[in-house]
């Protein structure tokens, strides 16, 4: 007998496009789109952790079908290069003497991502009779400047290989190759549907859930199923029944919360307090520096401030974002910040 | 005369004339210990009979070549180049250029020297030396002109922009040489790694200090100074480590310097580069009350301010209490930092003072209400803080290694937001540790992480 998967959102996780929780009209689109057996390529756009890169996992799987396995590949933009990965890119670039031309025995100055995560996958034929291959770039727009080597990328090997890319801002992704694309909006789940899934979960693991706590799971969650999952997962450990204090109490243990209470304590002017706490949580959950400080502006935004503070905290962080794009020390940059707001808690 | 005499530096003045006369440094090659001296002397007579053999054999070979058609043609043979140089490698002021000196006087050689303070682009090294080297000049034949020994020190100095196409030439160099090449360097580069493939390498290792004691003595003695004491001079041996140079510039510069009274302070203030050093620096820090003084402070020093500056945002708040203070000084701070990170991105070194300024002087001077710290404070080490890539231990790779068989998820995804949610779920009871771990087949190491 097989054991039973002890974590939730993985026991929970959908296996085929119909069980996606709401969306239908997304489903609609690539279910069509299945049945034409033909696509551009793709931009998924939507808010982080609704589900943008299991829809397209899942529909790649379906559109492949039995191809699947030699045709996908999903790689992210966003998780460094490994040592090994940087060496293979840069003697991959090298151009062997033996080529003519005026390039023969240089480097081709493609940047490493391409070089070592893309260029491979895309440049092989079609195995097993699909029509084409389908890679999946998660966080597209973390790319940066990165992305100009994609525009030629997607019309030579275009035939080759579809790509989705995927991305929680339009914005930061250059013209060219937004208009290489079909955009598709993903939207977070509706209450409505979270409700459904939710209540037929509670009915699975013989739990009681009311109307109202599946609403503040939801706002918790911030439609997020797999967190919300491991919300009520934990919560259920000490009873059958859930109830709002329980989830509140372990939520306050994830990462936004953390934050949330270093800008409290920082809020209190407890400056040795509030900075041990920001080096446990960059060491602890590895941030990159800019994506802390767009955590806190975040947070920020969720306490009850009036303008002027608001507007002034936000223009502190601002210049400590600024100044950590050329500082060598993000600790002290991170120091900087938090000594000013506690300055600052005097007047609020 | 004798006024000129004395403004010659010690150092250049009691520079050892002969081999004999010279307290030799103990010396290793690939791990044997050696005796130094017979190996250079070795060295420049062997270097010598074979270039006598290969001139001679070259002369044949030429007569040879000039009869022969141009399939028979032979190669003229050239000095191997583990006989044509060798390097001595070691701390500084420990005698290297001083051995290769008074080995030059013992030979009767000319010593022609290219240092660090030379720019050494491939024209100019080949300007001052290869001209020298390939021909002997015409002067030789008329008058019985000395023999060269070329010394290049400071080899490991060859580096950047200025001395490009350095190291090919000195290669070029060691092949084609008529004459001893000897190097000097302070420690290992991997730019002069086909250097190091090509020639045999001397590790040379500081005097012992009975030896460093007996030469100040002597030189004490020949510059008939009686009033540093003894435990001076130990103090002034430990700071320098086996620098002989140092030892006797420090010597110079105290005695010299007809300074009253206790020496000890003075000694201190002249080697500031160990850890102690650096604590006291930053105590001192904090006590000051101008920018005068705390520029004087940091000038003093000679300690790396590549992470002076992190030291004192660590050590910050031991000595800075109250909140509006911190705010100026972590201002100050960070503005330092910002213009650190530019100097070093965009080589604005004329900004150079205003960092200086601003890390020491104004983070010192941010302390206006809280009191000077009396008596001893901690001063402890910068917190090792992470770079800018995202990495994992390998631990956390093969966790996810595992789980990533039964669930995708991208590396940053799990350490931010499924790793968190494990260890609150496995520190809920043992049934949940172990079912988890069962189910993803974890081992006793990956365990402890989620612990």
């Amino acid at each position: 007998m097989e054991q039973e998967i002890p974590i939730w959102r993985i026991k929970y996780h959908p296996k085929n496009l119909d069980q996606i929780c709401g969306r239908k009209e997304v489903k609609e689109t690539l279910k069509n789109i299945i049945k034409q057996k033909n696509f551009p390529h793709l931009l998924f756009v939507g808010s982080k952790g609704i589900g943008k890169t299991l829809i397209a996992y899942l529909f790649s799987k379906e559109f492949l079908g039995k191809a699947y396995d030699a045709n996908f590949k999903l790689v992210y933009a966003n998780v460094p290069l490994s040592e090994e990965e940087r060496k293979q890119a840069r003697s991959d670039a090298y151009v062997s003497t033996s080529k003519i031309g005026s390039i023969a025995g240089r480097r081709i100055t493609t940047p490493a991502f391409i070089q070592a995560r893309v260029k491979p996958f895309v440049q092989l034929k079609v195995l097993g009779g699909a029509p084409f291959k389908i890679l999946v770039v998660k966080n597209f727009e973390a790319l940066g400047q990165n992305q100009q080597g994609f525009r030629r990328l997607m019309e030579i090997y275009g035939r080759n290989c579809r790509m989705i890319l995927i991305t929680t801002k339009v914005s930061s992704i250059i013209n060219p190759i937004v208009s290489r694309c079909q955009i598709v909006l993903i939207s977070p789940v509706k209450l409505d549907d979270f409700k459904d899934l939710i209540t037929k979960i509670a009915a699975k693991e013989s739990l009681e859930i009311s109307d109202e706590t599946i609403e503040v799971l939801y706002k918790i969650s911030e439609g997020k199923i797999s967190h919300a999952l491991d919300l009520m997962q934990l919560s259920s450990i000490s009873g059958k029944t859930i109830d709002m204090e329980k989830l509140y109490e372990y939520s306050q243990k994830f990462r936004n919360d953390l934050i949330r209470s270093l800008l409290i304590v920082a809020f209190k002017g407890d400056f040795p307090k509030a900075r041990e706490l920001s080096r446990k949580i960059l060491s602890n959950y590895k941030y990159d520096i800019n994506e802390f400080f767009k955590l806190m502006i975040n947070e920020l935004n969720k306490f009850p401030l009036s303008k002027f503070v608001r507007s002034k905290l936000i223009n502190f962080i601002a210049e400590s974002e600024f100044r950590a794009l050329d500082g060598r020390d993000n600790d002290i940059q991170v120091s900087a910040l938090l000594s000013k707001i506690c300055l600052f808690s005097e007047y609020l | 005369m004798s006024n000129l005499k004395t403004e010659i530096p010690w150092v250049e003045k009691y520079r050892p004339k002969s081999i004999k006369d010279m307290a030799l440094p103990s010396a290793r090659m690939s791990g044997h210990r050696v005796k130094l001296a017979d190996e250079l002397s070795n060295f420049i007579k062997n270097f010598f009979e074979e270039r006598n053999r290969v001139n001679i054999e070259n002369k044949k070979i030429r007569e040879f070549n000039r009869t022969a058609i141009d399939k028979e043609q032979k190669d003229e043979l050239k000095i191997p180049p583990e006989k044509a140089a060798v390097l001595l490698e070691g701390p500084p002021g420990i005698g290297k250029t001083s051995i290769v000196y008074a080995l030059a006087n013992d030979f009767n050689m000319e010593v022609i020297e290219t240092n660090a303070s030379d720019t050494r682009t491939r024209a100019r090294l080949e300007k001052r030396l290869k001209e020298t080297i390939k021909t002997r000049g015409i002067m030789d034949f008329i008058v019985q002109s000395r023999e060269k020994l070329i010394l290049i020190d400071e080899i490991d100095g060859i580096y950047g922009v200025q001395d490009r196409g350095a190291i090919p030439t000195v290669i070029e160099l060691i092949h084609d040489t008529q004459f001893p090449i000897i190097m000097c360097s302070n420690e290992y580069k991997t730019n002069l790694q086909p250097v190091y493939n090509k020639i045999r390498r001397y590790e040379v290792h500081p005097l012992p200090k009975n030896e460093v004691i007996k030469i100040a003595k002597n030189i004490l003695k020949k510059e008939n100074i009686t009033n540093l004491k003894e435990e001076d001079l130990e103090l002034i041996i430990d700071k320098n480590n086996g620098d002989l140079r140092g030892i006797i510039n420090d010597i110079q510069g105290i005695t010299q310097g007809n300074i009253e009274g206790d020496q000890k302070e003075l000694i201190l203030s002249l080697h500031r580069d160990n850890l102690e050093e650096i604590f006291s620096l930053i105590r001192d820090l904090f006590k000051v009350s101008s920018l005068r003084e705390a520029r004087n402070l940091t000038n003093k020093s000679d300690v790396d301010y590549n992470f002076l500056y992190k030291w004192i945002n660590e050590n910050l708040l031991t000595f800075i209490k109250s909140n509006r203070e911190l705010a100026e000084a972590f201002e100050n701070l960070s503005m330092a930092d910002e213009i650190f990170g530019r100097i070093r991105m965009n080589q604005y070194w004329g900004l150079l003072p205003y960092f200086f300024d601003l890390f020491a002087g104004g983070v010192a001077l941010s302390r206006q209400e809280t009191p000077i710290a009396k008596g001893f404070r901690r001063v402890v080490f910068p917190r090792y803080t992470s770079g800018t890539y995202f990495s994992l231990t390998n631990i956390e790779k093969e966790f996810i290694e595992k789980l990533k068989r039964k669930y995708e998820i991208s590396q940053i995804d799990f350490i931010q937001e499924f790793l968190p949610f494990l260890k609150i779920l496995c520190g809920t009871s043992r049934k949940q540790l172990k079912n988890v771990s069962d189910w993803l087949e974890l081992d006793a190491k990956e365990k402890k992480i989620l612990k």
